[in-house]
């Protein structure tokens, strides 16, 4: 694939749009948020990501990633018309079918916005399928904020509840947003678990303290979404790295749903 | 047998160590025990079925048995010089572990034979061994049993090598290592190897590929051979754990001899030395920088 | 059908096939007088029989390491070049029945949902002749596991000995192929093979699959990560474990290949992110997924144990890890004694 765009998102943090190279796979190209492709730095290797984009957007898959090991790190090196490879999409996506005529609750830490991000944008591109939606947005500092522009529009629109923070000590004199961790956020925004599900990713630590506040909101655990990660080669099922116990999560997963997750033995 | 259970049973009973790490009889032969009360130093054995350097369990790359307490370890005195290696490389402290001493007449290759101790059965390192009489120790037991049979097979196999033309002996390692299948379990049973992470997997840069064909086995092999110059405890562990019988040994061995040749060190049990790798003389020859 | 075939139609067959460019792999010495599954030249060379080979059958049909790709950089662009499936026809004499096995366990995961191409080139152009053992080693266990001697699974021609000779038993279309395509050779006269040496019951490996699944945190785990030294000796000697990592390498910096090298879950590298969070921190856990993988997971999955039971393990373990005794002690605490 081809990268149309390269936007850094933080310091450390960017983003790729990636168009096709070959005009008959963008024709068929399709795939569910949620999912995820194994993207190359050709000399240094493949890398797992999720797909950051929506899937209402046709032509072009985008992907946001940290650099930090040696793929990532040639992937930073790599700029708007360069090539880099992509295998997908793989795994499972959120049950957006299931979603229709829910109210909606996002929650996010850090670079786990990216797979949030892409559902986010396929409600919004089909909004009238869905009730209300809200937001809850954190990261470490306001430069580890991710998609700052797409943040100011969804703070404009009328029909998104969007809350922004930041860990205590990462405001600028100039921070309008919350200030405290993400699972403290939650409980003040406390959005109704009247027919709702919740989305959420980010670190192990926000999700650990997330679950509970969203459990005594209200919410079940089978209408609460998360991805996990783990290291991964293949993407499909037989390199025998990424599984939890019997759960591969490149096939099973990545999205699970808490109750999903609770039954899982506790490995990742 | 029943000393070395006696001493065990009272160094847990009197709380002087945690656990006994030494050789049980299990289903096939012996093997690696971890003997934590008192009751259980019944199933501590030592005979020449007892091969295994057990060094490498007191290696801080083995946290799992690091949790487990002060530990007290059985070595052979060829053992004790890889116990005196992780000493020596700040791995482990002296006082850190109680290491049982027990003479030894020589071990068979392979610790699930039942066959008698003979020029035929022992293990590649034992004949003409000159350290039977544990020094590195804060118990010996056992009396001196008579030396191990054979012959060096191992130095005479070296001598023909070193002889070779280099074509030859190239030759001859491309054979050994056209099997090598990157499985990396030399260094994970060897105790000095002791990198919390090893070159072969570091990636930036990439020193050393990880597949293998003849880039990444010889780049491997010859790495590891030179990491462990002047550090080898000749305990043989890697040639026993090859599961393709590729004779590391001779290339420890002949490694071992250009450091005693060059350096004049021999692998010690003594704490105390100072290997070729950690010390600097002066007088040490220095053409390889001319 | 069953036929017969005497030794000296055997090195006639094997003549054949390596005159028609038919790689022959058989068990046969290495330059070390170690034997491994090589690819020979005449019977003479085989070992039929012998002791078993160090390595499985896996490297047959997915090489230690193996080019997926060439890649060399074109401008802003980038020239993928697959690498060739490898589909020269090869026949495989004198398989263990254990590892004839062992490659049709692996056809599951390979088969399954995405195909794997390059594992089907291989097995699509290879044709397996197992031989029955006479005999079992110590080691063995493979009756255990639910297979026998003169197990079938995997194979497309079986041979028994019988007496000087064998019988030959095709099992497969492939193998009824290959009989019918090379009938010269083989005799239509009755012959009795050898009585295969008896098995002993087998595990009771769903109960042994029902307990690792309510035992994720046991003890045992714990015991055993204590003496596993985590070289995964084990791993690359088995013929079914399949674990792989995907590597780049380059030639300077504007070509390169992407590779395929096998892997093991034995070390902490395997699982490790590149955050230094370690889902599998320790060797406990490690042996743990070694066990549960293929006693459970596996078999969840597949319907298939992830062993075919040829002792290769109990052999190479440095630190007297013996899979057979952990089978028992789990199926003694299913059975609700104490192991």
């Amino acid at each position: 694939m081809t990268i149309a765009e390269a936007v850094d998102e933080t310091p450390d943090t960017r983003t790729f749009r990636l168009t096709f190279q070959d005009p008959a796979v963008a024709e068929t190209f399709a795939f569910e948020a949620g999912q995820f492709g194994e993207y190359s730095a050709f000399g240094a290797g493949e890398s797992t990501f999720c797909i950051a984009s929506p899937s209402t957007r046709r032509g072009y898959v985008e992907c946001t990633f940290k650099k930090a090991g040696k793929v990532t790190t040639a992937l930073s090196d790599l700029n708007a018309g360069d090539t880099i490879g992509f295998r997908g999409p793989y795994g499972n996506n959120f049950p957006l079918d299931k979603m229709e005529g829910a109210n909606l609750v996002f929650v996010a830490g850090g670079i786990g916005l990216a797979p949030v991000r892409s559902v986010i944008w396929t409600v919004l591109d089909e909004r009238e399928k869905y009730g209300d939606v809200t937001i809850v947005y954190g990261a470490r500092s306001v430069s580890d904020l991710v998609y700052k522009r797409e943040l100011e529009e969804w703070a404009g629109r009328a029909d998104v509840k969007l809350w922004q923070t930041v860990d205590p000590g990462g405001e600028t004199p100039d921070w309008k947003g919350e200030i405290g961790f993400v699972p403290t956020i939650v409980e003040k925004a406390a959005p109704s678990a009247d027919n709702a599900f919740a989305i959420l990713c980010g670190p192990p630590i926000m999700i650990k303290f997330t679950l509970p506040v969203l459990q005594k909101l209200g919410f079940q655990d089978s209408r609460v979404y998360t991805t996990l990660e783990n290291r991964m080669k293949c993407g499909i099922g037989k390199c025998g790295r990424c599984n939890i116990g019997p759960v591969y999560v490149c096939k099973d997963g990545p999205v699970f749903s808490a109750e999903e997750i609770a039954r899982l033995p506790q490995e990742f | 047998m029943k000393e070395l259970q006696e001493l065990s049973r009272s160094l847990l009973a009197d709380g002087q160590v945690n656990v006994v790490i030494g050789w049980e009889q299990g289903p096939t032969g012996a093997r690696p025990v971890f003997v934590t009360k008192p009751e259980d130093a019944d199933r501590l054995i030592f005979d020449q079925r007892c091969v295994h350097n057990l060094a490498a369990y007191l290696s801080p790359r083995r946290p799992n048995v690091g949790k487990l307490g002060k530990a007290a370890i059985v070595a052979k005195p060829c053992d004790a010089k890889a116990v005196a290696g992780l000493i020596r490389e700040s791995q482990i402290k002296r006082e850190d572990v109680v290491v049982i001493g027990v003479r030894c007449g020589g071990v068979l290759a392979d610790p699930a034979s039942k066959e008698a101790l003979s020029a035929e059965t022992v293990s590649e390192r034992c004949p003409g061994c000159e350290s039977r009489e544990p020094t590195l120790a804060d118990h010996v037991l056992g009396d001196m049993p008579p030396p191990p049979p054979g012959e060096r097979r191992r130095d005479a196999r070296i001598d023909e090598l070193e002889a070779m033309p280099p074509a030859e002996r190239w030759a001859f390692w491309q054979a050994e290592f056209e099997r090598c299948v990157r499985c990396n379990a030399c260094r994970q049973v060897c105790p000095l190897c002791t990198c919390d992470r090893c070159v072969t997997e570091k990636t930036q840069p990439l020193w050393i590929e990880s597949s293998a064909h003849s880039r990444g086995v010889f780049a491997w092999q010859l790495t590891r051979a030179q990491h462990h110059a002047g550090r080898c405890a000749d305990c043989g562990e890697c040639d026993r754990v090859c599961p393709v019988d590729i004779p590391l040994g001779l290339l420890n061995r002949e490694v071992a001899r250009i450091v005693e040749r060059r350096f004049g060190f021999e692998m010690t049990d003594d704490p105390a030395a100072a290997e070729p790798i950690g010390a600097f003389r002066m007088e040490d020859e220095q053409e390889f920088i001319r | 059908m069953t036929k017969a075939i005497t030794k000296e139609a055997l090195t006639g067959l094997v003549a054949e096939l390596t005159a028609a460019g038919v790689r022959v792999i058989a068990p046969a010495k290495a330059a070390d007088g170690g034997t491994d599954y090589r690819a020979i030249f005449t019977l003479a060379d085989a070992i039929l029989g012998g002791e078993m080979p160090r390595r499985s059958l896996r490297a047959v049909f997915q090489p230690p390491t193996e080019a997926v790709f060439g890649w060399e950089r074109k401008g802003t662009g980038i020239e993928l070049t697959p690498a060739a499936a490898a589909s020269q026809p090869q026949v495989v004499l004198g398989a263990r029945p254990c590892d004839a096995a062992g490659v049709n366990v692996l056809d599951k995961v390979m088969g399954w949902d995405y195909k794997d191409d390059m594992w089907f080139a291989r097995r699509e152009a290879t044709t397996i002749i197992s031989l029955a053992c006479a005999e079992m080693a110590p080691t063995c266990f493979c009756d255990k596991i639910g297979l026998s001697a003169d197990a079938t699974v995997g194979a497309d021609v079986l041979l028994r000995p019988a007496g000087e000779g064998y019988t030959a038993e095709a099992l497969t279309a492939k193998g009824e192929a290959f009989v019918s395509g090379h009938a010269r050779w083989f005799s239509d006269e009755p012959v009795t093979a050898d009585p295969a040496p008896p098995s002993r019951e087998a595990f009771p490996l769903d109960k042994i699959e029902e307990w690792l699944e309510g035992h994720f945190e046991d003890a045992l785990w714990a015991d055993l990560g204590l003496r596993c030294l985590g070289c995964g000796a084990c791993t690359s000697i088995c013929p079914t474990c399949h674990c792989f990592d995907i590597v780049d390498e380059t030639d300077g910096t504007a070509a390169g290949t992407r590779r395929r090298n096998w892997d093991t879950c034995q070390t902490g590298l395997f699982t490790v992110h590149t955050s230094g969070h370690n889902p599998r921190a320790d060797q406990a856990s490690r042996c743990r997924q070694r066990i549960l993988h293929k006693f459970e997971i596996y078999p969840k999955r597949f319907e298939a144990v992830l062993c075919t039971g040829c002792g290769r393990c109990v052999q190479a373990c440095p630190a007297g890890v013996i899979v057979p005794e952990i089978l028992d002690s789990i199926a003694q605490r299913a059975n609700g004694g104490a192991a």
